[in-house]
């Protein structure tokens, strides 16, 4: 198996996630694009874990960094972003609506960042 | 070229087909589906890299709750159903820094790891992955819980916005309670005139309870006592009408014909009992259940009375009763 398929594979996920990101201005479809940009990091961490043994080939490993002898830290890092990336979809989608709420509209580059909210209210 | 190599590779196509499609897409719902299937493919990548648990977590979580909650979001602000046209920027920087990151990328990996080749993993089950969450990773672990709930609670914060809303500093103090007697010599006038006519009810509502209570009190009040009759007055008068009440009358029989009667009744009772002794132990003295039952017509009963022709029926029958004597 040739490693480099599923790393080429997260770096052009990755940069579709960028490139979504900055060329968006609906505030879900940025969400998306940062879904993209994690599950490209996923990929590396799931495909590291499986091939940094046949790439370290020939190096003696150190003691600390295997603290269970069969090491399958890849997939618990990756575990770990998936809960981390629906939290941040929860509170993120809560901003989004809160904003909604608050402007009726959803649009993030027209977001007047040095505004008060309430200004804002009172006047619109 | 292997089968593994060629699955990650038609995986990998559908993963990044699917990406470009939710970034180029001008329908919001349809970038929503596309980021579905791109989830899914990836979820594939992670089966054949051998990371079971990480792919049906990704199933799960992904594609189950995460697009679910993006499309709901999408429903939320009222996202137009067709295509909408202005929900990109212009595409150069974008376009740009994207495709530096994405050549920048491959080419650092496609360095590193060139032509490595690597033998597949066994498959790491749930069983493995357990034991190293709850072993080596368990103070992560216990840190996600944590910051789980912190999300929790922040998303429902922010979702309501009577919660913690803070006052505005630059804002104009709060205006005093509207008052309208404040307002003009109309409103006074008004509230003058309706107060008055309140006044006015309730006196008028008072004066008639009034009224009522002191009709009550006259009505209540003991009957002044008769005179006392002379008493040589009255004596004559028992006597007098004393004598005209005990005198016999017309109509009414008298002690004797009255007592008579009543023997006549008792004999017949018994006469008409004593044939049928079996519904005297049931029914035992109760004498008025009978006469209720001989209303209905029984041939033998009736025969056995009009054989014996009695007069008298109990007080049932009046009417017949009165008949048959006379």
């Amino acid at each position: 198996m040739h490693a480099v398929i599923p790393y080429v594979i997260a770096s052009l996920l990755f940069a579709l996630g960028v490139y979504g990101v900055l060329r968006r201005r609906n505030a879900i479809l940025v969400l998306m694009a940062v879904e993209l940009m994690l599950n490209a990091v996923n990929l590396i961490l799931v495909a590291a874990d499986a091939t940094v043994r046949a790439v370290l080939d020939g190096v003696a490993p150190e003691a600390w960094a295997y603290p269970v002898p069969e090491p399958r830290s890849g997939a618990i890092f990756a575990l770990f972003i998936i809960v981390l990336a629906a939290a941040e979809v929860g509170v993120g989608l809560a901003i989004v609506l809160q904003y909604y709420r608050l402007h009726k509209a959803v649009v993030i580059d027209e977001v007047v960042l040095d505004e008060h909210d309430h200004e804002k209210q009172v006047t619109g | 070229m292997t089968v593994a190599d060629a699955l990650m590779l038609a995986l990998g196509l559908i993963a990044v087909g699917s990406g470009v499609l939710v970034v180029t897409s001008s329908h919001l719902v349809r970038a929503g589906f596309y980021l579905v299937v791109s989830l899914g493919a990836i979820a594939g990548l992670y089966l054949v890299l051998g990371a079971e648990m990480v792919a049906w977590v990704q199933i799960l979580v992904y594609v189950g709750a995460v697009v679910v909650l993006l499309l709901f979001a999408v429903m939320l602000t009222r996202a137009p159903i067709g295509p909408s046209r202005d929900l990109d920027r212009p595409i150069a920087p974008a376009a740009i820094i994207g495709a530096g990151i994405g050549f920048g990328l491959t080419a650092l990996l496609a360095d590193a790891f060139r032509w490595t080749e690597f033998e597949l993993p066994p498959p790491g089950n749930a069983e493995r992955v357990g034991e190293q969450v709850f072993g080596a990773w368990v103070l992560p672990f216990e840190v996600l819980s944590i910051l789980l709930l912190a999300a929790l609670i922040g998303a429902i914060v922010l979702s309501r916005p009577d919660l913690g809303a803070r006052p505005d500093p630059s804002a104009p103090p709060p205006e005093a309670p509207h008052d309208p007697i404040d307002e003009s010599a109309e409103v006074i006038a008004r509230l003058e005139r309706i107060a008055a006519r309140q006044a006015a009810a309730q006196a008028r509502v008072r004066q008639a309870r009034a009224d009522q209570r002191a009709a009550e009190a006259l009505a209540n009040a003991p009957a002044p006592e008769p005179e006392p009759a002379d008493p040589l007055k009255q004596k004559a008068a028992d006597l007098i009408f004393g004598a005209h009440d005990a005198r016999p009358k017309i109509g009414e029989p008298t002690a004797a014909e009255v007592l008579d009667s009543r023997i006549i009744q008792g004999e017949s009772v018994v006469q008409r009992d004593e044939p049928i002794p079996a519904r005297r132990s049931i029914e035992g003295n109760v004498i008025e259940g009978d006469l209720v039952e001989e209303k209905r017509p029984r041939p033998e009963r009736e025969k056995l009375e009009g054989r014996r022709d009695r007069p008298a029926l109990p007080a049932g029958d009046d009417k017949t009763d009165e008949k048959k004597e006379q």
